[in-house]
């Protein structure tokens, strides 16, 4: 039935939000979502071709033209609007990704973004995440003094304790140079140590 | 103008520009988290409030050297307040961009538009350009042409999403002689005095909160 595929769609579209990571793109149902709506449109145009030609045979005399007419226009509708808001859900996680400094970017230049979401992002979608990322740079650029993806926290103490989760060499700080080992504890201006933790090398004592 | 109006002159005037600014970007910063929709961009307070961050900035690095520990006490207070201010900006400016991602097209003309900051147009129009360009790549292209907007009105649903303006706000009124506000398509009526704390739909009050008259809390 018309609208099925698109059902799904939206079904997985909310099961994804309650998600850790974000799953591989439903490819298929995509494919057949609009393969409908083009199948509609055609339908469309085969009822309405006649009519725009001979204006006295028009469909409007006939009921059930009619409302095949209304149901085509309407699902297709209806697909569009599933298939945008599932676009729509995998932007969103996609932009938040990046926000957060986008994990595992680092590792491998092109299609970094692998490592945050686990390399489930079509083509299109790692685009999409490549010229976020340049986007939010830019806005970026013009607060730094602020560093916007900072953390979103309000910050209690200038000082935190942290505990390194994974080597990450040695980072330069106004007191001096700290050499960060693995299963260290270090009392550091937060401020310094942003970055790390975002990223999972450090880990902040409450 | 009673005794409580002069002392509220007083209070006014006694008070540095430097806590004023502090005071109101606080203001607006709990505004901007809990109101459904953006307000104007403050220009100047935003340029005063940065160029102080940069000035504590070099401050802070110009003191840096020093070791006796009376400076470096005082650094740390001025540090710790510096990151408090940082915070706020930044809080501040992303709850704007969430709001602006969320409703993008709502921002994009009209009144709203001119609500934002020139950097927050840039990064509109340019993130719009960038999502429009994912869907048309992902399936619009794919589709018949005459569904391919991504702002359609058509069959009677409008594509354009716009924030919800009669979500409940609570909100404490700041001044007297607020007088009496109404709430659009109800019987209710509000007899504001200061110090009142009201929970109220947001389009009732918008004006009276940019006008300062309110604050959202």
């Amino acid at each position: 039935m018309y609208g099925d595929a698109a059902n799904k769609l939206i079904a997985h579209a909310a099961r994804t939000r309650s998600l850790p990571t974000l799953p591989a793109p439903q490819t298929e149902l995509i494919a057949s979502i609009i393969a409908e709506t083009r199948s509609l449109q055609s339908t469309v145009n085969t009822l309405l071709g006649p009519a725009s030609q001979d204006p006295s045979s028009s469909i409007i005399n006939d009921p059930g033209a009619r409302v095949q007419l209304l149901t085509a226009y309407v699902c297709m509708r209806r697909n569009k609007r599933c298939l945008m808001a599932y676009a729509r859900g995998r932007v969103e996680r996609i932009a938040g990704s990046v926000w957060e400094g986008g994990k595992g970017m680092s590792s491998g230049g092109d299609g970094g973004e692998e490592g945050a979401e686990g390399g489930n992002l079509s083509p299109e979608e790692e685009d999409y995440a490549r010229q976020y990322a340049d986007l939010l740079a830019a806005y970026k650029g013009r607060w730094t003094d602020v560093d916007l993806t900072g953390s979103l926290e309000p910050p209690r103490d200038l000082f935190v304790d942290v505990r390194v989760l994974r080597d990450a060499g040695e980072i330069q700080t106004e007191y001096g140079t700290i050499n960060l080992t693995k299963n260290s504890q270090f009392y550091v201006r937060q401020g310094d140590v942003e970055r790390l933790i975002a990223q999972g090398y450090l880990q902040k004592l409450g | 103008m009673d005794i409580d109006d002069i002392l509220a002159e007083v209070d006014r005037a006694g008070v540095p520009q430097e806590a004023r600014d502090l005071q109101s970007l606080t203001r607006l910063w709990v505004a901007e988290r809990v109101a459904p929709e953006m307000q104007p961009y403050p220009e100047d307070l935003m340029e005063r409030v940065l160029d102080r961050i940069a000035k504590q900035i070099e401050a802070i690095e110009e003191e840096a050297g020093n070791m006796d520990p009376k400076t470096s006490f005082k650094l740390v207070v001025v540090q710790t307040e510096l990151e408090r201010f940082k915070f706020l900006v930044r809080s501040f400016l992303r709850a704007r961009i969430a709001k602006l991602d969320a409703h993008p097209h709502y921002y994009s003309s009209g009144t709203p538009y001119t609500f934002l900051s020139a950097s927050e147009r840039q990064y509109l129009s340019a993130h719009q350009a960038l999502l429009a360009r994912h869907y048309a790549a992902s399936f619009l292209s794919q589709f018949p042409h005459s569904l391919q907007r991504l702002d359609d009105s058509a069959g009677g649903v409008n594509m354009v999403d716009v924030p919800d303006v009669d979500k409940a706000v609570i909100c404490r009124v700041l001044k007297d002689n607020v007088g009496v506000v109404a709430v659009e398509g109800t019987d209710v009526r509000c007899d504001m005095e200061r110090g009142d704390v009201w929970v109220i739909r947001w389009s009732a009050i918008k004006e009276r909160v940019m006008a300062g008259d309110l604050e959202l809390i």
